[in-house]
């Protein structure tokens, strides 16, 4: 596979080249590399010309349409159409009619979609032009790419068809899916991205190859599911059953029950996605940063290149203390414009992990926490499990056990050279770790209350996602001396700061 | 001017910075909306009370306490807003029962807004709203003259242009 990153203007077009003579080129390629991919594949590269999706994509998403009808029938139409009374094969006949109709439409659709979506990549940026009534031409500079996601649901499984998703930091809606691409072409056109975005060049005829990676955790199947068990949503469940329990034996009626239902539907969802999620979750290091690989149903293998996690959150349920697992979260910018569930679901980098687990992911993510001559795992320990002054934490003062007499002893920070770790929760523990380089803004807060007792609480602000770092009820000058600090701190870690492209130092 | 300088409000007060007071006509702005929106509550009130019964007056008295009151609020509220630029970062406070303070480095703002509604108009008005890449800036300045208003806004893109790094 010869490629054409980073020498876009002087590669071959391969619609020119004649097929005889691209032949020679498949054969220069290393073995591995060659054995997976068809030779419609390594155009994508060579060609520094307009691609298009795979073929196959408008009867994939024809069928996702097909299949949320279907679902909505079978909820809620279902009932309608019976009451009706029309003979059975009328009934049939309407509802098969139906959606074949719905399918034709939407695949004709899509049809067009696709004949008029195409993409083109070369060493600053990714192009892609779609819309059918709508156009829309999109560019994307190489160098703010904040993650590349490989998405690989269960019908596109079963045509060996993958979703790449590129997330840029322009908020909502501002992601490039190319949707769908063979699966070896998806990955080919991903190592080229991630080399191009590295700022790493290639020679005219040489292989992007994927950058190495080697395995760090791997989260075991059994793991998962007892941690899912152990979890607050375990709790919720068997508060319910017991007032399930206490309304039967009160009131000798089974009916309340029905009630219920929709409740533990929620619950056994809920369950559901934090095993479909989790299930096969690995993480491992390479070049190009931190890989994430999970999912049972949709699989998707994440790709975080290094500078790009913007904050990080380790926190831990009340039922995983005695096993001392823990779970870690990050901030980073392209994901928080994802919805919901979708944002949830990618900003998990270890969905349960021992201390030693976390010490290795916490290696990758960030690498240098600039803790000096102390191990980052015991400042890191003593940021998740200590109270008032360990570790060299500086605590919220006495005073503030009034405005919250749990948990005022975990309210802490410290401050490393390269980081701000801030500590909270005695029942659910956390622990936010914000690089300096990466804070946003600063700022400080102050009520009524903590007035009175000399309190302030502060707040360093990071890129949108679950985790907010801030350090409540400190002494007021305590606060004031950290924000001023911090700025600065800030100010001189953003100067030093490495470059976008994080390989092009070395080249 | 109205923010009084006792012992807790020093953390909002760091050394050698020169804050800059938004306009008073800020007050006069927010006073208007104030009462043109429970206003015509009160008057519905009053009148349905000379009409029904005499007790629906309450309900206007009540609404004239919660005017007074937030006129009241609004004249201390005001002057507690300020700016300062320095160097590196710009400081927005405000507040006085729940202060806040806030620092936006110039090199991290992505893009400033200057926005003035019908009132503001009226009122010689403009409010400038940064932005930077994390939602939870919440670091706005209403109540500027709008000459002032594009000054700053100008000021900021230069100085965060000059010192853009990437996220």
């Amino acid at each position: 596979m010869s490629t054409g990153t980073g020498t876009g203007d002087a590669a071959v077009p391969a619609d020119v080249a004649p097929a005889a003579e691209a032949v020679p080129a498949v054969d220069a390629v290393p073995a591995e590399v060659a054995a997976g991919l068809e030779p419609g594949a390594r155009e994508v590269l060579t060609d520094p010309g307009w691609k298009r999706l795979h073929p196959v994509t408008p009867v994939l998403r024809a069928w996702k349409i097909v299949a949320v009808a279907l679902v909505v029938l079978a909820q809620q139409g279902l009932d309608n159409l019976l009451q009706a009374r029309l003979p059975g094969w009328v009934l049939l006949l309407v509802v098969v009619g139906g959606l074949a109709a719905l399918a034709l439409v939407t695949a004709v659709y899509s049809a067009v979609a696709w004949r008029r979506t195409r993409y083109r990549i070369d060493a600053d940026a990714v192009h892609i032009e779609q819309g059918v009534l709508w156009r829309q031409q999109r560019r994307a500079q190489l160098d703010r790419l904040q993650a590349v996601d490989l998405v690989r649901p269960l019908l596109g499984r079963l045509f060996g068809l993958a979703e790449l998703r590129l997330e840029v930091a322009g908020g909502a809606g501002s992601k490039i899916s190319l949707a769908y691409l063979k699966e070896e072409e998806a990955q080919v056109v991903r190592n080229a991205l991630l080399a191009a975005a590295a700022g790493v060049r290639f020679a005219e005829g040489e292989p992007v190859v994927e950058a190495p990676q080697r395995a760090v955790v791997e989260v075991p199947i059994p793991r998962l599911l007892l941690s899912t068990l152990l979890s607050g949503l375990t709790i919720a469940v068997v508060v319910v059953a017991v007032g399930c329990v206490v309304t039967i034996v009160l009131t000798g009626e089974v009916a309340p029950l029905a009630g219920l239902a929709p409740g533990v539907l929620g619950l056994a969802a809920a369950f559901w996605n934090r095993f479909n999620h989790g299930f096969g979750f690995s993480v491992a290091e390479s070049p190009d940063g931190l890989r994430l690989k999970h999912g049972l149903l949709e699989q998707r293998s994440q790709t975080v290149p290094p500078g790009r996690v913007q904050a990080l959150r380790i926190s831990q349920p009340l039922l995983w203390r005695r096993v001392d697992w823990w779970r870690v979260h990050v901030n980073v910018a392209g994901y928080g414009g994802e919805s919901g569930e979708e944002s949830a679901d990618c900003t998990v980098v270890l969905p349960v992990g021992t201390r030693d687990e976390l010490a290795r992911v916490l290696a990758i993510v960030l690498p240098d926490l600039g803790t000096g001559e102390e191990s980052p795992l015991d400042v890191v320990s003593s940021g998740l499990t200590g109270r008032g002054t360990d570790g060299g934490f500086t605590p919220a003062p006495r005073a503030s056990r009034r405005l919250d007499p749990v948990s005022w002893r975990r309210h802490g920070f410290r401050v490393t050279d390269r980081a701000f770790l801030a500590r909270s929760g005695r029942v659910l523990r956390s622990l936010d770790v914000v690089p300096h380089e990466r804070t946003q803004s600063l700022a400080l807060h102050q009520g009524p209350l903590q007035r009175r007792l000399g309190l302030a609480s502060v707040a360093l602000h990071s890129t949108p996602g679950p985790v907010s770092p801030r350090v409540d009820h400190l002494a007021a000058g305590v606060a004031a001396a950290l924000l001023a600090e911090q700025a600065v701190r800030a100010r001189a870690a953003r100067a030093a700061a490495g470059p976008e492209r994080w390989m092009a130092r070395e080249s | 001017m109205g923010t009084p300088s006792t012992a807790a409000a020093e953390p909002f007060d760091p050394e050698g910075v020169q804050w800059q007071r938004v306009s008073p006509r800020l007050a006069a702005a927010r006073r208007t909306v104030l009462v043109a929106f429970w206003g015509p509550m009160a008057l519905v009130a009053l009148g349905l009370a000379v009409w029904l019964t005499w007790w629906i007056a309450l309900a206007a008295v009540a609404v004239a306490a919660l005017v007074g009151w937030q006129w009241w609020l609004i004249g201390r509220q005001v002057p507690a807003w300020g700016y300062a630029e320095r160097d590196d970062d710009l400081l927005v406070r405000h507040g006085l029962l729940f202060r806040s303070l806030v620092v936006v480095p110039y090199g991290r703002l992505q893009f400033v807004d200057v926005e003035a509604g019908p009132v503001d108009r009226r009122f010689g008005l403009a409010r400038v709203q940064l932005h930077t890449a994390s939602t939870g800036t919440d670091a706005a300045i209403p109540g500027l003259p709008p000459a002032e208003a594009a000054r700053l806004r100008d000021r900021l893109a230069a100085r965060g242009e000059a010192r853009l790094a990437g996220l």
